[in-house]
């Protein structure tokens, strides 16, 4: 394979802002990276996408300086560099902003800003200038709020901002955004393009990591594939579109699925007059049929995720009740609601799903163990069968039920979370973005499982923020604006513009 | 709402159940903070006089030193508040500013720490008379010291230990802290008179750091264990020291409940009567050990008279009488040495001693 | 197991070392002792242990060990009262001191470093109110009580098993059993790592915390029985001062990690042990009692850090092994 493709026609003759070339990395017993090239120039967006283990992380590590690669060349603006250390990558003007976020949420906006340089009168902290040059960075990136907000009280995406301004604060010219919008809200979404075009206005460089190919398209100059540690392929400007990014993925074509509505008969989950804490004021009624999965859209605070978790009885909730297959299940208890045939796959999966020091094979069986006990005691050979079930049914790689969960990818930890709750065969399954952060390829192997799962006549109620999910897999759709219901889609008038429309409280259209 | 009332009435319940063993606790035995009024004896017109006893920890010792005052009040006339700090000298700080800051009429104190204790003194004399007892503090401006000559002591439980082991032998000795003078001084004379050394002249008095073993002729005094009151560290201390010298012959315990401990281990190791052990004070297990055979003996210090005669002397000071004072600013109180042929008479007064206070 | 090679190879070698100084430490009479000392320390460690599991922490313990004794010398000797009635009295008394911790920490949210830091204080002052701050003793009488603590049984050549020791066995066996074979043990683990995550996965964990705090207390009740069966001369002021910190730090030692959601009934006791191990070698050694503090910090501190490092080089490997396993799947 052809180690750097040709340069195209709109490449300036300087030097690129940031290049490497025939770039290696092994781990004990693994080649992660072979001889694996990419180069930025100055106001340039560049995609890198591919798969979970194509290489992008340790890629972006090795460009940010968290790891050093075995051989090949870093070079930046033309210079060869030895990059060994984080600071030797901001030294030299390169910056990553995490998948987690990496802001101290006990302080306020101006001092994360600042963190680490913090401008100084003698041995004291100069709070006057901090605030005044925090205010004219966060202003740079579009975000309205005071330098002296506690982090705590941003949403997730003004945060990933308040990270973006810090990295363009401390004089970066290379921006690596590795899934910069997996948390954020339609809008904030759009805020991060038009800052990311600015960066781009004024000469900075950014590397894009996405899973989401539509914002790739939307915002890549050129996109970079990855596929098993290997340049797969590069598509310029013209070039970029959806199916020829996920050919060069997955190496082959996808199968688009157009299918009937599915849900049969009387509604297993009812959902009536429902008043969560977060919306008092609004009511929420909705049914699912056994087999039928809906698809809850909406921006992000429209009260989606308080609905989940009202019916799952996370929350107390204010009024309303919640019936399934016609019995009245308690409010206030996961633990009723459990007993009544439901399961939650909640949002954060780090904090609320599963249990990163464990086993996978004890995340696996943690519900259904009470079930499977025999006074009491577990059962051992039996909870290892049923785990190494649970492991072979979801396809949980590796899969070995003794790994502990931290060390699985974003996919297969959500696998690991599914696996925990379809031990306890629920009638119900409430999935709170189902494929945050999760790669491509096991993104298609959650859709493949809601599938077969609805198939087995399980009714199952998915939030989403990708329009794409929610297009590809609802058979019904609720979108939620200010935490009512502000219209529902059939399978026949779900389209983009119309949940955009209900989404961003328009009237309803029929 | 529900799992909140059901927590509340959960938390009454727990009170609840409290309040009446607490109630009638109080109501069989007066505490000995709160002495009740009943039985004036001769007061001499006007507010009766308050003073206050302050010990230097918790100990059955100090009860006995409590039934002394206890008689003193009903015979001169007085109130005695007897406080005795659990916590050693933050404690006992604490306790004597809580008197200063009441108001109080004289103090008669046991300073832990005597050498860094004479401003805590000297801030009581500025108030009100001020006296020591058990510890002195010679230092300071205290108007008098109430006690015994530790040092005297200490050779008097050496001559008890001699008196045990004709043929000499391995000594070890046990105390709770080694930072009070008392319990230098004691230790000084335990030491000195096993090993025939001369007595000083006052105020020579030589000091041995503990960590080494001391030999002469057929005896060695083999080391000093501190345990800070702990009772199991006491315990444990008596027991390592049999098992790590298998051929001990005696352990001397200093304070009143370090030979109780000693009795303990040497009676679960089977050594009763094998091993002997020589104790300070009267606790109720050291004289039924002496009656029985296992401990040889005790030096006791009279505490009763400790806590009478300080408050004999405080009430006179209170009323301005300068001439309770001692001669020298000593007040002698002589120690009793008890043996198996005295414990029995010497038990029987003690326990009328007590019974007078209560 | 892997986990507590570290803290095993630091009891072996205090233990070999102190042997080879002086060899009566080996001696069947010290060899009891420490056995004993050990057991009794072990029975509160353990209670320690399940609070620290679930992430928290109880302070009290020392003073819940101090109220229970001084209570049932009371109980015994003032009051009159029976064995079995006393017994249970103090029993419960521990009980419901770890049920009202439970319910403060759970119903009420308040935090476990808190309730407990009352506690230490609240108990202690009960135990000095109620026995007017007088030390109490049991005498001889209710020497078949106190076999409980003080009885042995005979091995050969003149080594007898402390009582105590079955009674730490017992109790570490049911433990070992609750925490690694039942659904409320797994659930607890669970807990302790993720609490949020419990929650969601629709375990009792309110129900479970209780059940921690009413365990520790009431082991720690078990403890104060014993201790002053033991001692026979009961300070209310001062019994089982301290003890929380000894039966932390022999837990942490033993494995547990105060982040909540590690450790292990066998670690535990290895901790103490050690502690113990270490307090005695001072005293058999003859090493001046006031360095001993120092001593004995100054060792864990060895122990815990060469622990840390065998774990971190361990996990390294590992991480790189997985990460490498990760790259190729």
């Amino acid at each position: 394979m052809s180690p750097y493709p040709s340069s195209n026609g709109t490449a300036s003759s300087v030097a690129p802002l940031l290049e490497v070339r025939r770039i290696s990395k092994r781990f004990p017993g693994v080649h992660a990276l072979k001889e694996v090239s990419l180069r930025l120039h100055a106001g340039e967006v560049l995609a890198v996408i591919g798969e979970n283990g194509a290489g992008k992380s340790t890629l972006m590590k090795i460009l940010a300086g968290v790891q050093e690669a075995d051989s090949g060349e870093f070079l930046v603006e033309g210079r060869p560099e030895r990059v060994d250390s984080v600071r030797t990558a901001s030294r030299l003007g390169i910056a990553l902003i995490h998948q987690e976020l990496s802001l101290a949420d006990n302080l306020d906006v101006g001092s994360n800003l600042f963190l680490g340089r913090e401008p100084r009168r003698g041995v004291f902290l100069d709070r006057a200038r901090q605030n005044r040059e925090a205010a004219e960075a966060l202003a740079r990136v579009g975000l309205d709020c005071s330098p002296e907000t506690p982090i705590a009280l941003l949403s997730q995406g003004r945060q990933q901002l308040v990270e973006i301004a810090r990295a363009v604060n401390s004089g970066a010219r290379v921006i690596i955004m590795d899934e910069p919008t997996s948390s954020l809200s339609q809008g904030e979404t759009d805020r991060l393009y038009s800052v990311v075009r600015d960066l781009k206005s004024r000469g900075v460089g950014v590397i894009y990591i996405s899973h989401r190919l539509g914002e790739v398209t939307t915002l890549a100059d050129r996109v970079t594939v990855l596929r098993d540690g290997q340049n797969a392929g590069e598509l310029a400007r013209g070039g970029i579109n959806h199916d020829a990014m996920v050919r060069l993925m997955v190496g082959r074509d996808l199968v688009r699925h157009h299918r009937p509505a599915r849900g049969q008969g009387e509604p297993v989950l009812d959902v009536r007059s429902l008043r969560t804490l977060a919306h008092p004021g609004r009511e929420v009624s909705f049914s699912v049929a056994p087999g039928e999965i809906v698809g809850i859209a909406g921006l992000v605070g429209a009260g989606r995720t308080e609905v989940l978790r009202a019916v799952f009885g996370i929350d107390a909730v204010v009024g309303g009740e919640i019936r399934v297959a016609g019995t009245r299940v308690p409010t206030a208890s996961p633990r009723e609601a459990i007993e009544h045939g439901l399961a939650l796959v909640p949002e954060d999966r780090k904090h609320q799903g599963v249990f990163l020091e464990m086993a996978v094979g004890a995340n696996t069986t943690l519900a259904s163990l009470g079930h499977r006990a025999r006074w009491g005691f577990i059962r051992g050979n039996t909870e290892r069968q049923r785990a190494a079930e649970l492991i072979a049914q979801l396809d949980v790689r590796p899969p070995n039920p003794d790994q502990t969960a931290q060390f699985l990818s974003g996919g297969n930890q959500q696998k690991v979370v599914l696996a925990k709750w379809l031990a306890l065969k629920p009638r119900v399954l409430l999935l709170d973005e189902p494929t945050r952060g999760v790669d491509v390829g096991a993104k298609q192997e959650i859709y493949r499982l809601m599938e077969e799962l609805a198939e087995r006549g399980v009714a199952i109620v998915f939030v989403s923020s990708e329009l794409e999910e929610i297009l590809r897999m609802s058979d019904r759709t609720l979108v939620m604006h200010e935490g009512r219901i502000s219209g529902t889609l059939s399978r026949e008038e779900l389209s983009e513009e119309a949940v955009m429309h209900l989404a961003t409280g328009g009237p309803a259209t029929r | 709402m529900t799992s909140t009332l059901s927590f509340r009435s959960l938390l009454t319940a727990a009170l609840l159940l409290l309040i009446p063993t607490a109630g009638c606790k109080q109501s069989s035995e007066p505490t000995a903070a709160a002495k009740p009024d009943g039985a004036a004896p001769a007061t001499t017109g006007g507010k009766k006089k308050k003073i206050a006893y302050v010990t230097n920890g918790v100990d059955p010792f100090w009860n006995t030193a409590t039934a002394g005052v206890r008689a003193a009040e009903k015979e001169f006339g007085v109130e005695c508040e007897v406080l005795m700090p659990p916590k050693g000298i933050v404690d006992q700080k604490r306790m004597v500013e809580g008197l200063l800051a009441r108001g109080i009429d004289g103090v008669a104190i046991s300073p832990i720490d005597a050498k860094n204790q004479v401003g805590l003194i000297d801030a009581i004399a500025e108030r009100c008379p001020v006296i020591t007892h058990d510890s002195d503090a010679p230092d300071s401006k205290r108007l008098c010291f109430i006690g015994m000559d530790n040092y005297n002591a200490g050779r008097a439980a050496g001559r008890l230990v001699k008196e045990a082991l004709p043929k000499g032998g391995k000594v070890m000795l046990f105390v709770g802290r080694l930072e009070q003078l008392n319990a230098q001084q004691r230790r000084q004379g335990v030491i000195d008179e096993v090993l025939g050394r001369p007595v000083p002249a006052a105020g020579k008095l030589s000091y041995d750091p503990p960590g080494k073993s001391l030999s002469a002729g057929a005896y060695t005094v083999v080391d000093t264990r501190t345990d800070n009151f702990d009772y199991s560290r006491a315990k444990a201390n008596a027991q390592d020291a049999m098992a790590s010298i298998p051929d001990l012959d005696c352990m001397v315990g200093l304070f009143a409940y370090n030979a109780p401990q000693c009795l303990e281990a040497a009676r679960e190791a089977g050594k009763l009567g094998r091993i002997k052990i020589v104790s300070f004070d009267e606790a109720n297990a050291v004289l039924e050990g002496i009656r029985d055979g296992h401990v040889h003996g005790t030096i006791s210090q009279q505490p009763y008279y400790y806590g009478y005669h300080s408050v004999r002397i405080l009430k006179g000071l209170a009323n301005g009488d300068k001439s309770v004072l001692p001669a020298n600013g000593f007040q002698e109180v002589p120690t009793v040495e008890v043996r198996r042929a005295n414990v029995d008479q010497f038990w029987t007064d003690l326990k009328k001693m007590q019974a007078a206070g209560q | 197991m892997k986990k507590l090679l570290g803290i095993f190879g630091l009891l072996v070698a205090v233990f070999a070392l102190t042997s080879i100084a002086n060899p009566q430490f080996v001696s069947a009479y010290n060899l009891q002792n420490l056995i004993r000392w050990t057991s009794l320390f072990g029975i509160i460690s353990i209670g320690a242990a399940f609070v620290i599991i679930t992430g928290g922490i109880d302070l009290s313990i020392g003073s819940t060990i101090g109220l229970v004794g001084s209570m049932m010398a009371w109980l015994l000797t003032q009051k009159g009262w029976g064995v079995g009635p006393t017994l249970a009295a103090v029993m419960l008394c521990s009980l419901a001191i770890g049920l009202a911790h439970g319910l403060l920490i759970t119903k009420m949210r308040l935090q476990p470093f808190v309730v407990t830091l009352c506690g230490l204080l609240l108990y202690r002052g009960i135990a000095r109110f109620l026995t007017d701050d007088q030390s109490q003793g049991f005498g001889n009488s209710h020497d078949t009580l106190r076999q409980l603590a003080i009885g042995k049984l005979p091995i050969s050549g003149g080594f007898a098993l402390p009582a105590p020791l079955f009674i730490l066995l017992g109790i570490a066996a049911l433990a070992a059993v609750f925490l690694n074979l039942t659904v409320a043990g797994r659930h607890l683990l669970a807990l302790g790592r993720n609490e949020t995550a419990a929650r969601f996965s629709g375990i009792r964990t309110d129900t479970l915390k209780i059940v921690a705090y009413v365990l520790c207390s009431g082991l720690a009740g078990v403890g104060g029985i014993l201790f002053s069966l033991d001692l026979n001369s009961i300070q209310p002021s001062g019994l089982g001062e301290f003890y929380e910190l000894y039966a932390i730090a022999a837990a942490v030692l033993g494995g547990c990690s105060l982040r909540g959601g590690e450790g292990t009934i066998t670690g535990v006791i290895i901790g103490t042990a050690v502690m113990r191990v270490l307090y005695n070698a001072i005293n058999i050694l003859g090493i001046p009692t006031h360095l001993e503090f120092a001593i004995i910090g100054a060792v864990i501190l060895a122990g815990v850090m060469t622990d840390e490092w065998v774990k971190r080089f361990a996990a390294r490997r590992r991480a790189a092994r997985e990460r490498a396993e990760g790259a190729t799947a």
